[in-house]
């Protein structure tokens, strides 16, 4: 009777360590959704003459003015001046959603539906207007004419330090971190690239060519749609320790539950007969 | 039958008997099956799926075959006996002894012959003295490639001239010649278009605002590549170690024992950014001579 409920208990032991294995892998997997970049995220059109700069000065009043000031020229320790960053340091931020700040923090988190693709040119054409001085411009980035392979060389040396070599971002000092690229797209990252937003450098033209920015771009485009998943649960991007975790963890408790199922001992009749 | 050791494991032979024939069915099906996909050049995943189940289905049915439906015994085998019979050992003596007599009436050759062993035995102490006295690495952790007027050059091997970065930019660079040489990696940064003087006596070492550290981490001797332009701070990926590089990248967080070497910059004739000299310390984590000799080795 009670040798009965031994299998029983492996097959409950396997199928909990499955479940647990799943759990696992939804807490560190990126919701599907936010995986590709939406719709509020997709570039028409990079040309600033059809937005209104009266439009963008209602918005930027309306969002930016109460800590940018409006004229823009900034708060000290509150908000720095906007005078002359240029348009694709504003785009940047706007578009991503770090501005308008949702709470005061360390660093802006990512809100990607807060305009319309034409509100934020709108604003970026009006705060563009206010400066003589020109600032990098949104940068013009076409992945098709970008080489993958050189692509991953220059991530490899410039960009993975920081947002790692999977592109899922990293924690830095000082309570900053490295996000990750899962919502970039080829113009957004264009922008951080020659902008440096918040504590990531500044790459110029001389660093990163334009072509190898196309060539960076489609890198970071193709990275995101995690080519490498093909063979399984990306368990977060995160690399070895938790696939290590797992291999040991998991892989290597159900083999020891196989073991005892096929190992057990076999009865010996002399001692059976020795106990009754 | 009636002994008990010849009797199934199991008290239902019929069921197990199934459920073995469906697990090797199952792996019948699944070689079917993964020949198909590899032949329609079907998903990887469904050939892993496919190539599981055959060995799953092979393996859970001769186990459980064996562990269920097999005679489970005990039977005992007696071992043969351990010791070597008589005539084996008659025969081995006669044969040793046919050799030994040979060797024994050659008596110069088999003097010669351990003399020849013994000598070498003797020999092998002289690579001992190799061990002993080996040779130091000398003045080489004191130095880099970096020298008077040595031009900073890219992991490709271009020049960097006044023009390379904008204010907030990074890059690593290496002495002319070296490229990718791990004692002359070096992380170039621009905080500011106007000198920055880290640490008293250090003037002249940012033309520009142009600031340059060894990028060997002195903890232990990662390279310190994530600049955090805002904060103008390096951090090194290893164990976090932060420096400040307003201050000369003095270690404000994390296990670094010392800040990192500051590399002395100077613009030539033709624009393009060089050292001035060495660095004035070793780079890197500490050795054991470290603080006592480095002094005698500035440039």
């Amino acid at each position: 009777m009670k040798k009965a409920i031994i299998p029983i208990l492996i097959v409950v032991g396997v199928v909990l360590f499955g479940s647990a294995g799943a759990f696992a892998f939804n807490v560190t997997q990126l919701p599907p959704s936010q995986s590709t970049p939406g719709e509020s995220f997709t570039y028409p059109s990079l040309s600033l003459s059809s937005s209104s700069i009266t439009q963008g000065k209602v918005l930027f009043d309306e969002n930016c003015a109460s800590c940018h000031g409006v004229e823009a020229n900034g708060a000290t320790g509150l908000a720095p001046p906007l005078l002359g960053v240029g348009p694709a340091t504003i785009d940047f931020w706007v578009s991503t959603g770090r501005m308008p700040l949702e709470q005061s923090a360390i660093q802006p988190n990512v809100h990607p539906d807060r305009f319309t693709r034409s509100q934020t040119l709108d604003i970026v054409k009006y705060v563009s207007s206010l400066d003589a001085r020109a600032g990098p411009p949104i940068p013009v980035v076409n992945t098709k004419r970008g080489n993958l392979a050189q692509g991953a060389n220059i991530f490899a040396l410039n960009c993975a330090g920081c947002h790692v070599i999977t592109g899922v971002g990293d924690a830095l000092a000082d309570s900053t971190f490295a996000p990750s690229l899962a919502l970039a797209n080829p113009t957004l990252i264009g922008e951080a690239v020659r902008t440096g937003p918040g504590n990531m450098p500044i790459f110029d033209t001389t660093q990163i060519t334009p072509a190898q920015l196309n060539s960076l771009a489609r890198y970071v485009t193709y990275l995101t749609k995690r080519p490498q998943d093909a063979g399984g649960a990306g368990l977060g991007h995160v690399g070895p320790v938790a696939e290590g975790f797992v291999a040991l963890f998991f892989g290597v408790g159900i083999l020891m539950l196989v073991a005892y199922w096929i190992g057990d001992r076999t009865p010996d009749p002399r001692i059976e007969e020795h106990n009754e | 039958m009636s002994d008990p050791r010849y009797a199934d494991r199991t008290s239902r032979p019929k069921t197990v008997e199934r459920t073995i024939a469906v697990c090797f069915t199952v792996s019948l099906l699944s070689t079917v099956g993964f020949a198909a996909t590899y032949w329609q050049t079907g998903p990887d995943m469904l050939l892993g799926v496919f190539f599981a189940m055959i060995f799953l289905g092979m393996g859970v049915g001769v186990i459980a075959w064996g562990k269920y439906l097999m005679p489970q015994g005990p039977f005992v085998e007696e071992r043969h006996p351990l010791t070597t019979t008589e005539e084996d050992k008659q025969e081995f003596a006669e044969a040793f002894g046919r050799g030994a007599d040979s060797i024994k009436r050659r008596k110069l050759l088999g003097k010669l012959f351990v003399a020849v062993n013994g000598v070498f035995a003797i020999a092998l102490i002289i690579p001992l003295r190799s061990l002993l006295g080996a040779k130091t690495p000398g003045s080489e952790l004191y130095h880099t490639n970096f020298g008077k007027g040595t031009r900073l050059v890219t992991v490709n091997g271009e020049p960097v001239t006044l023009a390379a970065l904008d204010v907030g930019g990074a890059q690593t660079v290496f002495p002319e010649g070296y490229v990718g040489s791990a004692t002359g990696q070096t992380i170039l940064i621009r905080p500011q278009t106007t000198p920055l003087v880290t640490k008293p006596g250090r003037e002249t070492w940012s033309p520009a605002g142009y600031l340059a550290f060894s990028k060997v981490c002195t903890h232990a001797g990662c390279p310190v590549g994530l600049y955090l332009q805002e904060f103008k701070e390096l951090l090194c990926p290893c164990h976090q170690s932060v420096f400040d590089v307003s201050t000369g990248a003095t270690q404000v967080f994390g296990p670094a024992p010392r800040p990192l070497p500051q590399l002395p910059l100077a613009v030539n004739s033709q624009g393009y950014l060089v050292s001035q000299h060495d660095y004035d310390e070793p780079i890197g984590p500490g050795f054991w001579s470290r603080g006592a000799l480095w002094n005698g080795h500035n440039s």
